[in-house]
């Protein structure tokens, strides 16, 4: 429980972070974004009760992150990227990638396209993930301005 | 030229050539508003539908605009001044997310409303000066990163104050690079060498309990993992050269990461 706290808090400062970076000004939005990265790791773990999969829990985490991204960019009026790309830091499989490369500098090749294909996807997953919400989204706004 | 003894379709002609002339120059406009977006982190198909948007509230009949990340080309028709065609070669990209939401802003302005092309520079050039973290903030930016990921990924907390410590240390050397104009590439062997020697000396000076922890919070500043991601987006919303470019520049730059500290691993 203890670490999952300890998770959950991180994930939030790691996106508060990210989104500082890349010059998010508002102190608005920086809540905001920093609660998607929040949420993005909440639902990963909330996951965990029905699959070990990894790759089922970041494609769920990262679904409910884009529609999150996609509702405050309607409350917020600014790009939904602002959150997506900020709340999905959490789940960015940087640390996976960096495994994969430490391998191949290390010879060992059948551990490195293990830990690549695994890396693959689960960024993959995520990226598949966001895909929908949006295109649901879009669909939505196209009805919606073809009816006025 | 005497203007008055001119015949009729001489006269359309110059007029032709006038409408031309001024839809050229908001045509350059509107593709310093498209880079820009672009050079600030948009995805391709944002960039090229504002820039479609932006040349019809103008009178483009017909806009086909083609965005990588590398170029943008956008050819505009019009029965008034014919078909024109303007490209941009776009290098670099930073997320600027700031920018990129007072960019879009404008462009919905200039969908709206007619803005003159000197009134749009002018917007354009307000946007580009707006303000930015200081380096104060900036090193605040990197301890924070360095720190949170250190604990995110189970280190102890002193592995975080080390990681910490070390993440506005490599600030300090990126910034140096940078001012050199020097490949990225560069900064990322030199960044992920420093951080590995720093962090074993952390361990054998007791500052930090184990080196992969205060590691991987530095790498998760350097690694572009969400370069890696947002390629395979652009690759499935149908922009598979973008995606492509990012894609292979991702790779690329994650194994220079490793590569640099697989150095430090040596000299340790």
């Amino acid at each position: 429980m203890q670490q999952y706290s300890m998770e959950l808090i991180t994930a939030f400062l790691g996106s508060l972070g990210f989104a500082m970076l890349f010059h998010v000004r508002s102190a608005e939005k920086l809540l905001f974004a920093s609660l998607g990265g929040l949420l993005a790791w909440g639902v990963y773990l909330l996951m965990g009760f029905f699959s070990g999969e990894d790759v089922i829990r970041y494609f769920f985490a990262s679904v409910i992150l884009t529609v999150y991204g996609e509702i405050m960019a309607r409350v917020e009026k600014c790009p939904a990227t602002l959150f997506i790309v900020t709340a999905s830091v959490p789940l960015i499989p940087g640390g996976s990638l960096y495994h994969t490369m430490e391998y191949f500098m290390d010879n060992d090749f059948a551990a490195c396209s293990m830990q690549g294909l695994k890396t693959l996807l689960l960024a993959v997953s995520i990226a598949v993930g966001m895909l929908f919400p949006t295109s649901i989204f879009q669909l939505y706004q196209k009805l919606v301005s073809k009816r006025q | 030229m005497d203007v008055t003894n001119l015949t009729p379709a001489e006269t359309e002609r110059l007029a032709v050539m006038a409408e031309a002339e001024r839809a050229n120059e908001y045509l350059y406009q509107i593709l310093d508003i498209g880079q820009h977006m672009l050079q600030s982190g948009a995805e391709v198909s944002r960039v090229e539908d504002s820039i479609r948007r932006m040349c019809f509230a103008y009178g483009a009949e017909r806009a086909d605009v083609l965005t990588i990340t590398a170029s943008i080309i956008v050819t505009i028709y019009s029965h008034r001044f014919g078909a024109l065609t303007q490209t941009r070669r776009v290098t670099g990209m930073k997320y600027d997310l700031n920018r990129l939401e007072l960019l879009n802003q404008l462009c919905r302005i200039v969908c709206s409303g007619q803005y003159e092309p000197e009134e749009l520079r002018q917007a354009l050039e307000e946007i580009l000066s707006a303000k930015q973290y200081s380096f104060g903030v900036q090193l605040f930016i990197y301890a924070l990163i360095s720190s949170s990921f250190s604990l995110f990924f189970g280190g102890s907390v002193m592995d975080a104050v080390a990681s910490g410590i070390i993440g506005i240390i490599l600030k300090f050397i990126d910034r140096t690079i940078q001012k050199t104009d020097a490949s990225p590439f560069l900064s990322a062997v030199l960044c992920s060498c420093l951080g590995g020697l720093l962090a074993g000396a952390a361990v054998r000076f007791h500052l930090g309990d184990s080196v992969d922890m205060i590691s991987i919070g530095n790498i998760m500043l350097l690694i572009p993992g969400i370069a890696l991601t947002n390629s395979l987006r652009d690759m499935f919303s149908g922009n598979t050269i973008s995606g492509l470019m990012r894609f292979i520049e991702a790779i690329l730059l994650a194994l220079t990461i490793a590569f640099g500290f697989a150095l430090a691993a040596g000299i340790l």
